[in-house]
């Protein structure tokens, strides 16, 4: 135990370490709010400048950068309504409404607490429960992970109201994420025979062109506007806040640390599970949701950053990675000769200790850099729409090339863009988009490892769906949202009658 | 009017999905690379049949015309920009990305903000420097390269 804390405080010690620790979260802040570059570009351009160096000073660095770009996205999803990531994608249904209602300094404030304490939690979680989360997760088998994928695309689906205008726009993700080669048996899928569309739809490029771009023409439709000016007049959100959302930011907590620890399943779904938590136990807001209700910025905001330390289990315990950026964080391991897996722990057990130090530390330097400089960031969405709207584009650009180098991207995200546009000027829901084009792949593999399972016997995969426990759980969880979005739930046709 | 018309686009969109989903694979097996391509399509043609018909059971809007569809979705300043970002993208592999997303820049900010040419040409300078010491210096991004002045842009 002295070791363990000893290794704890490395990072809080040495004055190199804290600096990497704290310029890698102030860049993780930027990086995560500006559309168009993801925290998992910046981690893995900063592999190619780290891995000379000692695998602490990497390692504090690459952290503070995943802590700060997780939080960073949710400031342009506040003040611009353009999520800077995936994970903020639930933080703009209520962070931009409160916005624009002149709250954005309180709504910033308010996610950065909830953020340091929902990253907080994913850390207790990963220094108390890795071995029994890791193995709970080791459990999952690949019906579970299909399962997974189609409640998290469902959710963000219903979010809209309108279930056929989500689970349309859910599909054309998951068909969007199906562009390229079949990786199992490397047959083209909507290649049209053309070698550019090989490799794929890269999922940044969709994010980029459905929420940058689309939202970018949709500002040209008025101009000539005066430009929002976001009043940042209080950024401590009030005590009487604070201990009103308290619970729900456990609550919310929870969730995020035990969604990112499952492997494959991030900040998004965690985010995006927690905001539909949010709204189903919350029988009374202050403010409805989708209108600027705390509780729909409180509880995406804590589960992402609790995701972050729930990401670092299967990654640290059993080598596989949470998400994205732990997956270019296992890179940077291997590439100092690091094995994370299950002997991680036993064999090394000093460096499991000097992340866990390093990413509380980095939460702190979250703290300090959340509360402080809004002022000067809510400045560029002063500037006018007939510079912001232009130079929107051109970050997008340079975003949708950055990603792979390849000029077809760039296209391929004013295509999205235009397409972007009319699904929300008719009230289609975008993010599902960007969900389905995240899980496609995923559920696609899954479905198909599952079905092999099944030896092909159709009759055999569905009964592998209920006389599994984990299976069942999450069968029953999808079977009940599917059926509350049909007259068949009482709630529903009470609201429907309501409505009418 | 306009709303039903993109309906019935994304009815088509779909099928023509649909059709594209079948034609990878077939129905040759149950793990076959076309089959989860086939359900997601079967889904959006599935959701677009159910988002046309609520569509068609709304009353039709008044005045509902080609016009007022134009004038409404797509108004003239709007199709002038995306004419310029098309010009941008268009003359960015022969100019490269600096100059083309210049010379973009400087005639979207002219057009739309109407401040003559100083207020956009400072603008463009600024946002260029910036853009450059961000994305080519500090993170290292390559930027697209034309053929006009290759070992510059």
């Amino acid at each position: 135990m002295p070791d363990a804390v000893a290794n704890f405080l490395i990072a809080w010690l040495d004055p190199w370490l804290l600096l990497l620790t704290g310029l890698g979260t102030l860049a993780g802040v930027y990086v995560g709010a500006i559309p168009g570059l993801s925290v998992t570009m910046a981690a893995s351009i900063l592999i190619s400048f780290t891995f000379k160096w000692d695998v602490n000073d990497a390692l504090a660095l690459m952290t503070g950068v995943f802590v700060g770009g997780v939080y960073g996205g949710a400031r342009t999803a506040i003040l611009l309504n353009i999520p800077g990531a995936p994970s903020a994608i639930a933080t703009a249904l209520d962070g931009y409404p409160l916005a624009k209602k002149g709250l954005a300094g309180e709504a910033i404030g308010l996610t950065t607490l909830m953020s340091v304490m929902g990253g907080l939690i994913g850390i207790v979680a990963l220094a108390l429960f890795a071995p029994p989360l890791s193995s709970l997760a080791l459990m999952f088998q690949s019906r579970d992970y299909l399962l997974l994928g189609l409640i998290g695309i469902l959710l963000v689906g219903t979010l809209s109201g309108d279930f056929a205008k989500g689970a349309f726009a859910g599909a054309l993700g998951v068909l969007i994420g199906m562009v390229g080669l079949d990786p199992m048996t490397a047959e083209g899928r909507f290649t049209f025979g053309t070698i550019t569309l090989m490799g794929g739809i890269h999922y940044v490029v969709a994010m980029i062109g459905f929420f940058g771009v689309a939202e970018a023409l949709m500002q040209m439709r008025d101009i000539d506007l005066p430009a929002v000016r976001q009043r940042v007049s209080r950024v401590v959100p009030p005590w009487a806040d604070v201990k009103r959302y308290f619970a729900l930011a456990l609550r919310s907590s929870g969730i995020g640390a035990v969604i990112g620890a499952l492997p494959g399943t991030g900040g998004d779904i965690a985010a995006l599970l927690a905001y539909d938590q949010a709204k189903r136990s919350t029988k009374d807001p202050q403010t409805p949701f989708g209108e600027g209700a705390k509780e729909g910025l409180v509880a995406p905001e804590a589960a992402n950053n609790a995701a972050v330390g729930g990401a670092f289990i299967p990654m640290l315990t059993l080598g596989i990675p949470g998400d994205a950026v732990t997956a270019v964080i296992i890179g940077a391991l291997f590439i100092h000769g690091l094995k994370p897996g299950p002997l991680l722990l036993s064999d090394t057990p000093h460096l499991f200790w000097f992340m866990v130090g390093s990413l509380t530390l980095a939460n702190v330097f979250l703290l300090i850099f959340g509360l402080t400089g809004i002022r000067i960031f809510a400045k560029i969405v002063e500037c006018p729409k007939a510079v912001l709207v232009p130079l929107i584009i051109v970050l997008s650009v340079v975003g949708a090339y950055a990603i792979q180098n390849n000029p077809a991207d760039i296209y391929w995200m004013l295509a999205f863009g235009v397409v972007g546009y009319f699904m929300k000027y008719y009230s289609y829901p975008v993010a599902p988009v960007i969900l389905g084009v995240i899980l496609g792949p995923m559920m696609d593999a899954n479905y198909r490892r599952a079905m092999i399972g099944a030896r092909n016997d159709p009759l055999t995969f569905l009964a592998d769906f209920i006389t599994h426990p984990i299976s069942l759980v999450l069968s029953v969880a999808f079977l009940l949202m599917l059926i509350s979005q049909t007259p068949l739930w009482p709630g529903r046709r009470k609201r429907e009658a309501e409505a009418e | 009017m306009g709303e039903l018309w993109f309906a019935f686009a994304l009815l088509l969109f779909a099928m023509a999905a649909l059709w594209q989903a079948y034609g990878i694979s077939g129905f040759s097996g149950l793990t076959s690379a076309g089959v989860f391509p086939m359900l997601a399509a079967v889904t959006m043609v599935v959701a677009a049949l159910s988002i046309l018909a609520a569509t068609l059971r709304r009353p039709v809007e008044e005045n509902a015309s080609v016009r007022r569809f134009v004038a409404q979705v797509l108004p003239a300043r709007l199709i002038a920009f995306l004419a310029l970002v098309v010009g941008f993208l268009v003359i960015m592999p022969w100019a490269g990305f600096m100059p083309s997303a210049a010379v973009f820049l400087f005639t979207a900010t002219a057009l739309l903000w109407r401040r003559g040419v100083i207020a956009p040409t400072l603008v463009t300078a600024t946002a260029m420097v910036l853009i450059w010491l961000t994305f080519r210096l500090a993170f290292q991004i390559i930027l697209p390269r034309g053929v006009l002045f290759p070992s510059l842009f």
